[in-house]
């Protein structure tokens, strides 16, 4: 039985929201960010945290990592209490939170790494040794020395990585670490993380991008208007659909034919994943697609749908969100109205 | 207490390490304003401007063979009303640079970001404020010294006139107090995010009560009692006394040097409570990133 390297437990996070209403006094409203969430994450593992903007994602970091007070449970972090014991919970963990914006910009790359060392107790004769490596480890060289103002953006992502590396944590929380990184960068990024995960690291890793944790992640739990509506390795969740298809037809879709197809018989959803320029992407998920394509396309045409494109595609942990909510990752939970939430959900 | 799970990397709390977190920000703010050079600069003549407006509305009152002079001395205890106004100016150039750099400092780290990057490391916050603090102070007291002494060569001042070691005590011990009243304006603008306005108003009403331009000797019964209650108020007047005579609130300056004394001892404390008690309310809630 692997040991629980971070234990939540009955996490419950309330928000107080002022909505103001032109001249009028400012209503209070309670979002309900987190609803008595238990988790264990275990030692030495990559665990995936997976859900639409909005969902409570960042503010279960949020709370892990002591910037946000829960509003009821608790959690254990490395074997310390998240309230009694704060400054042991932070100083077990290394954080990639707000990306770029989490560096001094008018500092270089090496003062900022000397600076959250110092911050984080690393003794100087060790924070040298330590920025050394991470130079060697990350290909810093070249702009080590340049104030962060003139980095690029994949620069900037790539020293806020070193900087969440710099204290060599035991657990690692990195929030979209990739999210302005070209592919180059971004794959050599999930390279080393492999690598700081063999090392023994664990690592508490957050995306929108489901290939991503396909890739990396040994567990993962996909988070929806604060709930973990599903926990487990990518495969046992992609197992856990009991379907064999999944569909994507691309083309011009008006609103309303994602119903139509998912009223077929065979199929057992349909969502709008993607809308680009116009163009929109129809995910549908069935048990044989081949048979139930000539039915499809009928409802389609029926439709006045343009089709472009039809791609048959593996299941990904992007159908199993799909499959529990009936909404696409892209939908901003946050945007999603009250009534088809259903109850008060998911500001973040 | 726990024991760590899977260790805890470097991390390593001592002595040296801790006044590394004290060091580290304060070395990393003087080397961030260093690359603003021309924002120290407008820094060094802003008391000079501040002090200008009352030594020239002063010089041409005088020049019309009123004794404004000897009026002046009446009321504050110095003819020498161009010292008299350059020492105001330059201590409210004190007060306002710890209230602007402390306070805001909060404020400008959540703004560009870095606010929950030091909010996650596991360094007392006490040690982080102590070096935020620490560079208020020497920035704020370089440029009391710098302005000064510019000042007296524009306006004719001799800055070596009186007692300056006791001076420069009632300035040191002075900017203590200072520290607080910065964390309770840092505290103020944690919980209402755009306090731009709402500072500036606040740092008149402390010039006021601190007789910038005016001995608080003239303000009437009540609102001398609300003057004697800031801190700065006794930096000023000190300074003042020691260099210019003009007479310290309790005779001696050892006693007054006292009473500031005390205030550097509670006020920091006071401030420090009030910030961390915003602090918690404020992770209760939304947390410490949101602007």
């Amino acid at each position: 039985m692997p040991r629980a390297i971070i234990k939540v437990q009955n996490m419950s996070k309330t928000f107080i929201s002022k909505e103001r209403k032109k001249f009028l006094r400012p209503e209070k409203r309670e979002i309900q960010a987190l609803k008595s969430v238990d988790l264990d994450i275990y030692d030495g593992e990559i665990f995936g945290l997976l859900g639409p903007n909005g969902a409570g994602k960042t503010t279960l970091i949020k709370c892990l990592t002591t910037l946000l007070i829960p509003t009821e449970g608790t959690a254990w972090v490395n074997g310390f209490n998240l309230q009694k014991e704060e400054n042991l919970v932070r100083a077990s963990l290394g954080c990639m939170l707000m990306g770029e914006r989490g560096l001094y910009w008018k500092l270089t790359g090496r003062e900022n790494l000397e600076y959250f060392g110092a911050l984080y107790h690393v003794p100087k004769e060790k924070r040298k040794e330590r920025i050394s490596y991470l130079t060697d480890l990350l290909n810093l060289q070249e702009f080590l020395d340049r104030t962060v103002e003139t980095y690029s953006s994949g620069q900037k992502m790539i020293m806020a990585f070193a900087k969440s590396l710099v204290n060599d944590a035991p657990i690692l929380f990195l929030d979209e670490p990739t999210v302005t990184m070209d592919v180059h960068a971004a794959r050599e990024l999930r390279r080393i993380v492999k690598e700081l995960n063999r090392e023994g690291h664990t690592i508490v890793y957050t995306t929108h991008q489901m290939f991503e944790a396909d890739e990396l992640c040994q567990r993962v739990a996909i988070i929806d208007r604060g709930e973990i509506i599903a926990l487990g390795t990518p495969t046992q969740l992609k197992k856990s659909l009991k379907i064999q298809d999944v569909v994507n037809l691309e083309g011009v879709i008006p609103k309303g034919v994602a119903e139509k197809v998912k009223a077929i018989p065979g199929v057992k959803d349909a969502v709008i994943k993607d809308v680009k320029a116009g163009k929109s992407t129809l995910g549908v998920m069935c048990d044989n697609s081949r048979k139930l394509l000539p039915k499809i396309m009928e409802v389609l045409l029926e439709n006045e749908v343009q089709i472009e494109y039809i791609q048959p595609q593996d299941i990904t942990l992007e159908d199993v969100f799909i499959a529990k909510t009936g909404r696409a990752l892209s939908v901003d939970t946050s945007e999603v109205p009250e009534e088809e939430k259903g109850g008060a959900g998911g500001r973040v | 207490m726990g024991t760590a799970i899977a260790g805890l990397g470097l991390y390593k709390k001592t002595p040296r390490t801790s006044f590394g977190v004290f060091a580290s920000v304060l070395k990393a703010r003087l080397i961030i304003i260093s690359r603003y050079k021309g924002s120290l600069i407008m820094e060094l003549f802003m008391p000079i401007v501040f002090a200008a407006l009352p030594i020239m509305l002063g010089v041409s009152l005088a020049s019309g063979g009123t004794p404004v002079a000897e009026n002046w001395k009446i009321s504050s205890g110095t003819a020498d009303f161009r010292a008299f106004m350059l020492i105001g100016a330059c201590t409210f150039s004190v007060v306002s640079l710890m209230t602007w750099l402390v306070g805001f400092w909060v404020r400008r780290e959540m703004v560009t970001g870095t606010l929950e990057s030091v909010w996650v490391t596991p360094a007392k916050k006490y040690l982080v404020i102590g070096g935020v603090t620490g560079y208020a102070l020497i920035r704020a007291f370089t440029a009391f010294i710098i302005s000064f002494l510019i000042g007296s060569l524009i306006f004719g001042v001799n800055p070596f006139q009186g007692n300056i070691l006791i001076a420069v005590l009632f300035i040191m011990i002075g900017l203590l107090p200072l520290w607080g009243i910065s964390f309770m304006f840092g505290a103020l603008i944690l919980k209402v995010k755009e306090a731009n306005s709402l500072i500036n108003m606040l740092q008149w009403v402390l010039a006021f009560f601190m007789g910038v331009y005016f001995p608080v000797t003239v303000l009437p019964g009540f609102l001398r009692y609300v003057a004697l209650s800031f801190p700065p108020t006794w930096m000023t007047n000190g300074v003042r006394a020691s260099l210019l005579e003009v007479g310290y609130f309790f005779e001696h300056w050892y006693i007054d040097l006292a009473i500031i004394f005390v205030f550097a001892a509670v006020v920091p404390l006071l401030g420090y409570m009030v910030f961390m008690r915003t602090e918690k309310r404020l992770k209760k809630n939304q947390g410490m990133g949101l602007y």
